[in-house]
């Protein structure tokens, strides 16, 4: 069975015991096009429900479907290599030939869900609420959030009703994109929301102007959403939307089989062939933005020698990883460019699998006795078996690593400051639907506190070819910019160990129709359905 | 007896003092900021620290501890970092719901254990006795979320009896009936090990009196059994039963946090559990002096129980108070 599923993901339709699974959308002849309430496990907490404020791919489902951007991603279209930008607030948009002045063409007659009308004004009031410290709206913590891409912002302005303009401080392509980010999210709130409830309590009552309007929410229990039935595009089909927090992922898929809920993310990788066999429905996305990694720390003694970086990379077994832990819900990685964007080559393998290559690099840098190396890693309910597995295969080559594991919240704290001396490496898994995310955790002008390189990697060549990429419009172009980029972080600096790209498994019950499994962690919930 | 309790309540202000103080302290010792998950990871240093400014986590920590004891005082638990609701909103709720599972499944082990116990000791080694002391190590031994998710496989999934998850049905759910079918389960899962506790404590206690010479002497009287184990026996066992059982009871309030995970019940523990991780401090520190104070409140209640039912500890307790 998982042979079969592994084959079918990588060429896009996944045929299982007679019925359709398939990376996206499912077939069928429904008697019920639309109507009916997902239930969807999520299983952890969500963040704020204020767009620039609110961080985390969970959150994002439910904020992308309260509240709308100028643009959003096309996540309708499984199939696709990587998701693009799709008209949303804005009908359509322009870029001046200088690549720095952004025109948006507003659509007509949008109101939000209060009744609010949403024009230029409305769209300079909220990009105001995390660019200028000067508007009275400006939010400390938004701006925060969202610096990655308010950092390129040099104005604003309203050129009438309906057109609202964009001045960067210098040609950025991949700018209106970036925004499609879960960590700070440019989209619109009601500023007479705002006015009634001020930007402290505004989260407590989300009004947008997206598919579906916010009903309730029970911290940390569950979040309900329900159609909007004004809204200016294509109606979501679900009557109601409900988010459960469920944490335990045995829970999870006893709620998914006891018929409590029909969605489950985060499968439990041994449960998910039995599930298929159950009838509950698989969904695979190769082309996700999720690179899972380690990053190597420029400042331990003994990486320092770029042989030992490239014989820790030779030792792992990342096919293994992919086939044995993953149980085929992941590709093996061996760059930095992750799938799901547009300079992603999946031909690109640099290091693969050789054991005793690995060994006698570590000879001849010194380390043919054995090394010891701390590798800090965090909880994420994984039980952390890709790191144990790293683990098992750098002990095969003589090289012992402690697995320091950390709670995500202490975790994330020492991530931030960057890796001390002591730490070979650490773990993190992310990314974003354009191939500038790499410069995040590479750029010298990231370096803790300013940035999360926290392996304090730095190479100028690097930094000035994404700098020119960002720049070209031409995609062919970029593409060979960042391609060589990535060849310098890991042939020639080799600053990171990348293991796997996830394929975010999802699981259905049958009676769940219409679903996508887009090329993002966040989902179109317009397109599903319940069939009864 | 008004006395004892007015002496015993007055026990409680020291009590509940150092509690908040540690309470306090704990929520501020653990590691990690709650700055990085209000801000994200592109926050300047300076931003960070004009938030811990805005929420006054910059300040010295006895200053912090006496805003904090000021706002308790006067009924007040602040506000959630992480979720901007009032933490008394959050954690009010949650203690209901805790508090009603809790009840439950301690009414069910004080049921089972003080049976079980009672008649395992009016018939020592006898084979209720031994399937009494076998069962109880078993109940006693078996991890609660092993044995919640051992319930649902069995009644939720393979007899398809009872709910797997949460309080209610999510869809159409509500109402003191589905509340009922979806506390079964978690109540049997968390009241298994208090009740073979309660039951072990009864039937020692109750071995150790029924071997005293005054019981041997009712005996040789010919009162019967039924009235030796009911009326000179049980009445001697009560301060340790009790003792036990409000014990399990605090430990019950407390949430009990796998049960609540592995039933997605939606208490206090949990709740708890979210705010640590979210290093919502306020949060923290009403969660958990409320389930110090329910703790302690239950113990009040168990000792003016044992000095009712037993005239030596209030008598004693007085002479020690003048």
């Amino acid at each position: 069975m998982f042979g079969r599923l592994r084959k079918a993901a990588a060429v896009g339709v996944v045929m299982a015991a007679g019925a359709c699974v398939g990376l996206g959308a499912m077939e069928s002849k429904p008697t019920r096009a639309e109507g009916g309430t997902l239930v969807w496990s999520i299983p952890a907490a969500m963040s704020l429900f204020d767009p620039p404020q609110s961080c985390g791919w969970l959150t994002k489902n439910a904020t992308h479907m309260i509240f709308d951007g100028l643009v959003e991603l096309e996540l309708g279209k499984p199939e696709a290599g990587w998701a693009t930008l799709r008209p949303a607030l804005a009908e359509s948009w322009t870029i001046s030939e200088d690549g720095r002045v952004y025109t948006f063409n507003l659509r007509k007659g949008v109101t939000f869900h209060d009744g609010t009308p949403f024009n230029a004004e409305v769209a300079k009031w909220n990009y105001d609420r995390f660019s200028n410290p000067e508007a009275p709206q400006y939010s400390k913590v938004g701006a925060a959030y969202l610096s990655f891409y308010a950092r390129w912002i040099e104005s604003t302005r309203v050129v009438d009703e309906h057109t609202f303009e964009v001045t960067l401080t210098q040609p950025h392509y991949e700018w209106l994109q970036i925004g499609q980010s879960s960590c700070g999210q440019p989209e619109m709130i009601s500023p007479a929301a705002w006015e009634k409830h001020g930007d402290e309590d505004i989260a407590l009552h989300p009004v947008g102007t997206g598919p579906f309007k916010f009903v309730e929410r029970e911290i940390d229990v569950m979040v309900v959403l329900e159609r909007n039935e004004d809204y200016y595009g294509e109606k979501a089909k679900l009557d109601r939307m409900i988010y459960r927090q469920i944490t335990d992922p045995a829970t999870r898929i006893a709620a998914l089989r006891a018929g409590e809920i029909n969605m489950v993310t985060e499968p439990t990788w041994d449960e998910i062939e039995n599930l298929v066999d159950e009838g509950f429905q698989l969904l695979l996305q190769p082309n996700v933005p999720s690179v899972w990694y380690a990053q190597f720390n420029m400042k331990h003694p003994a990486l320092q020698d770029v042989r030992v970086r490239k014989a820790l990379n030779m030792a792992i077994d990342r096919e293994g990883v992919a086939r044995e832990v993953l149980k085929g819900t992941g590709h093996a990685e061996y760059g930095m460019l992750s799938a799901g964007t547009f300079a992603y080559d999946p031909d690109y393998k640099p290091y693969p699998y050789d054991p005793e290559g690995a060994k006698n690099l570590l000879a001849e840098a010194g380390y043919g006795d054995g090394l010891e190396l701390t590798f800090e890693i965090f909880d994420y309910g994984w039980n952390e078996a890709w790191e144990k597995w790293i683990q098992r295969d750098l002990k095969k080559v003589g090289v012992d690593v402690k697995l320091n594991k950390l709670e995500w919240m202490t975790y994330l704290g020492k991530w931030l400051q960057g890796m001390p001396e002591g730490v070979a490496m650490n773990s993190m898994g992310w990314g974003w639907s354009v191939p500038y995310w790499t410069a995040h955790a590479t750029r010298c002008d990231h370096h803790p506190p300013n940035g999360v390189n926290g392996g304090w990697y730095c190479n100028e060549k690097v930094d000035a070819l994404y700098s020119e990429a960002i720049m070209t419009q031409d995609q062919a172009k970029a593409t060979a910019l960042y391609r060589e980029a990535n060849r310098i972080i890991m042939e020639e600096d080799v600053a990171f160990l990348p293991v796997f790209s996830y394929h975010n498994p999802i699981l259905l019950a049958p009676e769940v129709k219409g679903f996508v499994n887009g090329q993002e962690n966040w989902y179109d919930f317009t397109l599903p359905y319940i069939e009864e | 007896m008004t006395r004892f309790i007015v002496m015993r309540l007055l026990t409680i202000v020291p009590i509940m003092f150092g509690v908040s103080f540690f309470v306090f302290i704990l929520a501020h010792l653990a590691p990690g900021d709650v700055t990085t998950t209000l801000t994200g990871p592109y926050a300047t240093e300076e931003v960070r620290e004009q938030i811990r400014e805005s929420l006054g986590l910059n300040e010295p920590l006895p200053v912090q501890y006496g805003k904090w004891l000021g706002q308790i005082l006067q009924g007040e638990f602040g506000k959630s970092i992480a979720n901007r609701r009032m933490v008394a909103e959050l954690i009010f709720p949650k203690f209901a719901n805790s508090a009603i599972l809790a009840l439950t499944s301690a009414a069910l082990a004080y049921a089972i254990g003080l049976f079980a116990g009672i008649f395992a000791a009016s018939r020592p080694y006898g084979p209720f006795d031994r399937f009494t002391i076998a069962g109880t190590l078993m109940f006693g031994s078996i991890p609660p979320y092993w044995f919640g998710l051992l319930l649902v496989l069995l009644f939720s999934l393979t007899w398809r009896l009872l709910p797997a998850t949460g309080m209610t049905k999510i869809v159409g759910g509500g109402g003191p009936v589905d509340v009922i079918l979806h506390l079964v389960l978690p109540t049997i899962a968390a009241g298994a090990a208090p009740a073979a506790i309660i039951a072990r404590t009864v039937r020692a206690t109750m071995l150790e009196i029924l071997s005293q010479n005054y019981i041997k002497v009712a005996r040789a009287k010919g009162i019967r059994r039924g009235t030796i184990l009911r009326k000179h026996a049980l009445r001697n066992a009560l301060p340790p039963i009790a003792t036990i059982c409000g014990l399990q009871l605090g430990y019950l309030l407390g949430g009990v946090l796998f049960v609540e995970v592995i039933f997605a019940w939606p208490g206090i523990g949990y709740q708890l559990w979210q705010a640590i991780q979210a290093r919502d401090i306020p949060t923290i520190q009403g969660a958990a002096l409320i389930v110090a104070v329910a703790f302690v409140l239950v113990n009040l209640a168990v000792d003016v129980f044992n000095a009712y039912t037993d005239p030596k500890i209030r008598i004693s307790e007085g002479v020690r108070a003048r």
